[in-house]
């Protein structure tokens, strides 16, 4: 048999989340077996070598690029690597943190498959069939978002309804555009295949007005599978969308796609901003922050003539790091405090410093604080946002700082004692293997901050596979 | 051979009609398994019979699922439910049916010139109604009935437009894992939303 890339990154996943699946109920090996296959395949991404050939000793493979499947191929090309390599790293970071009790047994395996599905779905030819791995991707996703075995939350009916409704627009938006191509400009045609391929993707993403599930589910399901979650599905979605812009010449040049973009972009972080400033729930927050975040996604897509395909790719590794430890400090301050709201973190920080300085500094990086990770982008993208119409600059700043004023008010609360009158010790009683992994993010944060050119050009390469957007 | 689709067009508006106003599962998993039939005619006339048969297989094994877990929760089989709840369900129905009598022959022409106005006529049939059930259910199960004919009105479309084999394969993984789901929310029971999820998602 001819050894492939889609063996190593799609087939070899999808048999190790058997496995997993299978060891269950053996907590610490199926932790091992998920984190090893994650980061292995994380690193082999990264030191594959150009002409795809692995020299191990005497022994030479020799890899193709594609793998046929019922006379089409799923494809994983060497400059998607840097790409698949991010993807695969989070969930190995993501399924590190799964050894917080209540954790869903059926994330590990399913995370697995997840990425799995949506690497193949970024290589599948045509790429069309994309939307259908993505769909089954939705529908594994499932059952990781109930928390142990409970009762089934209406924000996961809803977020399975919207989703589902995507792969149906796409699928049909890909036959339309197949004649589009030959025919001119103003054909209606090209109208009826952009609003079928926005609906679309709207859906997918949560974009302004099928966002609700987002918070509903963020609510309610446990932080570190949401932080996955809201993580893997946009920015792979985001990528594959990138392959229409790519393709699809008339889509590059329709006039006032880059304002609408724009436009929906600053919707969604003035929306997404300003109800996470006035929560009172953490967990509902972090749904609402995710918002914001797809906005300034959209925004970067819209600004695409002036740079902003980089900033794009440039935002995935920081917010994936971001959510990350935002989803850690969430999961660990809920074992410990039980609720996640205002009144029930109030001075836990005296107990907890660590994970709460994680917390809190997870929402600044996210929000774009200076020193920390995603200030340079979200600088570079409101400064665009601003330069191409000043109503959009000043909303997308105004729904920006909706982050900042939620972190401050977290900040208040988890210092303030529970019982303002009396003097409260300071006593850190924190974990090493929970405080341990917040320092070491927060490290990291801040080197990204400080030093943004030194570590993150490598997922810049992934534009390469786009010839037609260089 | 043009009075079977016709047939099949009529079972699958009555079928959908009735999936959106009961609610009692056996009357629905056996208006579901109609329609899967019906859906099955339709796609014939575009794809081979085997490569048509898929899909009703697919589809009943996809209606056994659901009923078979319904039928072991012991859910009620007589929902009360106010007769003005049916009879509003019912105009909503009556109006979708309507509407895509309405849009269908203008959609053949401008954009599906190549097919047979039946196929898009049912297709969008089962698309509005899955819809509209969407829009009027929280039930687990009903949701997933809604998707699965949706998905099937989708596909009696698409298999008008185009022929892949992968394509059918990755429809059918998408339609037993519905299925599946469905099963599992069924399993699971559904919490009472609150009244701050409807309040703060606009």
């Amino acid at each position: 048999m001819t050894l492939n890339t889609p063996l190593l990154w799609v087939l070899f996943p999808l048999v190790i989340a058997a496995i997993v699946g299978a060891l269950y109920q053996r907590k610490a090996l199926s932790i091992i077996l998920t984190v090893i296959t994650a980061f292995g395949l994380a690193l082999l991404a990264v030191f594959f070598p150009e002409n795809l050939t692995l020299s191990i000793g005497p022994i030479r493979l020799v890899f193709s690029e594609s793998l046929a499947i019922l006379g089409r191929q799923i494809t994983v090309k060497y400059e998607m690597l840097p790409f698949i390599s991010l993807i695969y790293a989070m969930t190995g970071l993501w399924t590190l943190s799964s050894w917080f009790p209540n954790t869903p047994v059926a994330f590990r395996p399913i995370s697995l498959v997840l990425t799995a599905l949506l690497t193949a779905a970024a290589g599948v030819e045509p790429f069309l069939y994309a939307a259908v791995l993505i769909q089954i991707a939705i529908l594994v996703s499932v059952p990781m978002l109930s928390q142990g075995g409970g009762a089934t939350d209406r924000g996961i009916l809803r977020y399975l309804t919207l989703q589902t409704l995507a792969m149906p627009l796409i699928l049909l938006a890909g036959w339309l555009l197949t004649g589009v191509e030959t025919l001119p400009a103003d054909s209606p045609l090209v109208g009826q295949s952009t609003i079928l391929l926005g609906l679309g993707f709207a859906l997918w993403l949560g974009i302004f007005p099928f966002h609700s599930w987002i918070p509903m589910v963020a609510q309610r399901s446990r932080p570190n599978v949401v932080g996955f979650l809201v993580f893997l599905f946009p920015t792979t979605i985001l990528v594959f969308s990138l392959n229409f812009f790519n393709r699809y010449t008339f889509l590059r040049n329709l006039p006032n796609l880059a304002e609408t973009l724009q436009l929906f972009g600053v919707v969604m972080i003035v929306i997404g901003g300003l109800w996470t400033a006035f929560q009172t729930d953490l967990k509902r927050a972090f749904g609402f922050s995710v918002l914001t975040e797809s906005g300034f996604s959209l925004a970067a897509l819209g600004l695409i003539s002036q740079g902003g395909l980089n900033w794009l790719m440039l935002l995935f590794p920081l917010r994936a790091l971001g959510f990350w430890l935002w989803s850690f400090a969430l999961t660990a301050l809920e074992n410990h405090a039980g609720e996640l709201t205002f009144e029930s973190v109030r001075g836990i920080a005296r107990r907890f410093p660590i994970l709460s300085v994680g917390l809190i500094l997870a929402q600044f990086s996210i929000a774009g604080m200076p020193l920390l990770a995603s200030f340079p982008i979200k600088l570079a993208l409101l400064s665009a946002t601003l330069n191409a119409g000043t109503a959009f600059g000043v909303w997308s700043f105004i729904g920006n700082l909706g982050l900042f004023l939620f972190t401050l008010r977290l900040l208040f609360s988890l210092l303030t004692p529970e019982d303002e009158n009396t003097f409260e010790k300071w006593r850190p009683s924190e974990k090493s293997n929970e405080y341990l992994p917040v320092l070491i993010m927060i490290l990291i944060l801040v080197l990204l901050g400080l030093f943004p050119n030194n570590f993150m050009d490598g997922i810049l390469n992934t534009l390469t596979a786009f010839t037609q957007l260089q | 051979m043009q009075i079977l689709p016709t047939l099949a067009f009529v079972v699958i508006i009555m079928t959908a009609m009735i999936i959106l106003i009961f609610r009692d599962w056996r009357i629905n998993a056996g208006a579901l398994a109609l329609q899967y039939l019906a859906a099955f005619i339709l796609v014939d006339v575009s794809w081979p019979t085997g490569m048509a048969v898929i899909k009703l297989i697919v589809g009943w094994m996809a209606t056994v699922a659901i009923g078979f877990t319904c039928m072991r929760q012991q859910k009620s089989t007589a929902v009360e439910e106010s007769p003005a709840s049916m009879f509003f369900r019912a105009v909503a129905g009556l109006l979708v049916i309507l509407v895509m009598f309405i849009l269908a022959p203008g959609m053949q022409r401008n954009i599906f010139p190549g097919l047979n106005l039946i196929i898009l006529q049912s297709g969008l049939m089962l698309l509005g109604m899955g819809l509209m059930q969407l829009g009027t259910t929280a039930e687990p199960y009903l949701t997933v009935f809604a998707l699965l004919s949706l998905l099937s009105g989708f596909e009696i479309i698409h298999a008008g437009l185009e022929r892949s084999s992968l394509l059918t394969g990755l429809l059918v993984l998408v339609n037993l894992g519905l299925a599946l789901v469905g099963v599992y929310f069924i399993g699971t029971g559904v919490e009472k939303g609150t009244d701050q999820d409807e309040e703060e998602v606009l």
